[in-house]
């Protein structure tokens, strides 16, 4: 089981990587959105963007790693390897894990690594920086997980993506809320172990319930 | 005669209000070679998938054999051929060898591409393959696989006759060791227990 769990993820590096664009273009839609909030933002807070920054950059790769949430089961539900995945799989929940888990390692922690590296060169911050990577890490865990189920529900509806991101992000706001103000509070120089535990929590929760979840959507959505 | 393995009993399929399939029966055996045929629209299609689990019947009942479990034992290839089109032809079959815990070396991955005459297919990518490739590929994958149940949504149409032949040959070696074939076509076929939908 184990080694199903690992041929899954290496197939998908493989085929993420074999793609070049699923890799870069969310580090350069999250560049640009990070540029266009400067320009938006100089006049108004000066002084205070150093503040703000690390929630723009939270929110941002939220909103992001929605774009291509859809892909999530999409390919595979296209090129009918998710059926044999339903088919053969001993435990399809598992199985979904790993997916989940190689959209999060090859699509979205390069969007953490950049924003790292963005809030630090501008804030200087390292501590706050930090903090920032610990919080993303969990929350676009969360955030990946909770759209494996919207993922797997709207998976046979055409031009499903507006559909997909209404239905996460009600259900990303708590994961939002702790995460923004967990680097809220570490740029404030203010406590913030409890906003991280609420994050480890979340993550947690959803990583028992979503794979149960996503399996039935995904047996619903090919009957 | 050999045990039956999976045992579908008056089976109606409702979908959208439409009934697709109506009061269907069949029992199916190792060693057994099924030809569901019928037009297009007929629910051929329907019908391997609540064999392999993926849909369920509206009413009957489908009883699988104790010994038999479908995750291990059964292999479905639908009208899309489950290749990942960015990886080349090599990988898919590594992957699915893998996630079926199968050790074959490459060796035998290209003998087996070179019984359908594709060998030197073994480095390209998926997407650069004509759509006979593709589906010699797909049953490559199938006969190194060794699984028992074979379930083929129209694995005749879009191959040539000579690759057609080789592929009857594969079919009756895998029968004659005790393994079952389901496939679906429009029209009757030599050798195989045809059913009319």
């Amino acid at each position: 089981m184990i080694k199903v769990f690992f041929s899954i993820i290496l197939n998908d590096m493989k085929v993420i990587l074999n793609s070049g664009t699923k890799i870069f273009m969310p580090i350069i839609y999250l560049l640009l959105i990070l540029i266009f909030f400067s320009i938006s933002l100089v006049n108004t807070t000066i002084g205070g963007y150093d503040k703000i920054l690390p929630q723009i950059i939270w929110l941002s790769c939220l909103l992001v790693s929605l774009l291509n949430m859809e892909s999530l089961f999409k390919e595979d539900y296209e090129d009918g390897t998710l059926e044999g995945l339903i088919i053969n799989s001993h435990t399809l929940e598992i199985n979904i894990l790993a997916k989940v888990i190689s959209y999060w390692l090859f699509t979205i922690i390069p969007l953490v690594v950049i924003g790292f590296f963005a809030n630090y060169l501008l804030t200087s911050n390292l501590g706050a920086s930090l903090v920032l990577v610990m919080s993303l890490l969990l929350g676009t865990f969360t955030i990946s997980l909770i759209g494996s189920i919207a993922a797997s529900l709207t998976l046979s509806i055409k031009g499903n993506n507006l559909l997909l991101s209404t239905i996460v992000l009600p259900m990303d706001i708590p994961v939002l809320i702790f995460g923004t103000s967990s680097v809220y509070n570490a740029a404030s120089g203010v406590n913030y172990d409890s906003e991280l535990l609420f994050l480890l929590l979340l993550l947690v929760l959803f990583l028992i319930v979503s794979p149960f979840a996503s399996a039935l959507g995904l047996r619903n959505s090919l009957d | 005669m050999n045990k039956s393995f999976i045992n579908l009993e008056n089976i109606d399929l409702i979908k959208q209000n439409k009934k697709i399939i109506h009061n269907f029966s069949i029992n199916i055996s190792f060693g057994q070679k099924i030809n569901i045929f019928g037009k297009n629209g007929t629910g051929k299609t329907s019908i391997l998938k609540l064999i392999s689990g993926i849909s369920t019947q509206s009413s009957g009942d489908i009883t699988v054999d104790i010994n038999t479990t479908i995750n291990n034992d059964l292999f479905y290839i639908g009208h899309k051929y489950g290749l990942k089109n960015e990886l080349s032809v090599s990988d898919n079959i590594r992957y699915s060898l893998d996630f079926h815990q199968r050790d074959i070396k490459d060796k035998g991955i290209i003998d087996e591409l070179n019984y359908y005459g594709i060998e030197d297919k073994f480095d390209s990518k998926v997407k650069y393959l004509s759509h006979g490739q593709k589906k010699i590929t797909s049953l490559v994958q199938l006969s190194l696989l060794k699984i028992k149940i074979w379930v083929l949504d129209e694995p005749f149409t879009g191959l040539d006759q000579n690759i057609i032949d080789s592929f009857i040959k594969k079919i009756e070696l895998h029968v004659a060791q005790g393994g079952a074939v389901i496939v679906t076509s429009h029209d009757q076929k030599d050798g195989f227990t045809n059913i009319e939908l």
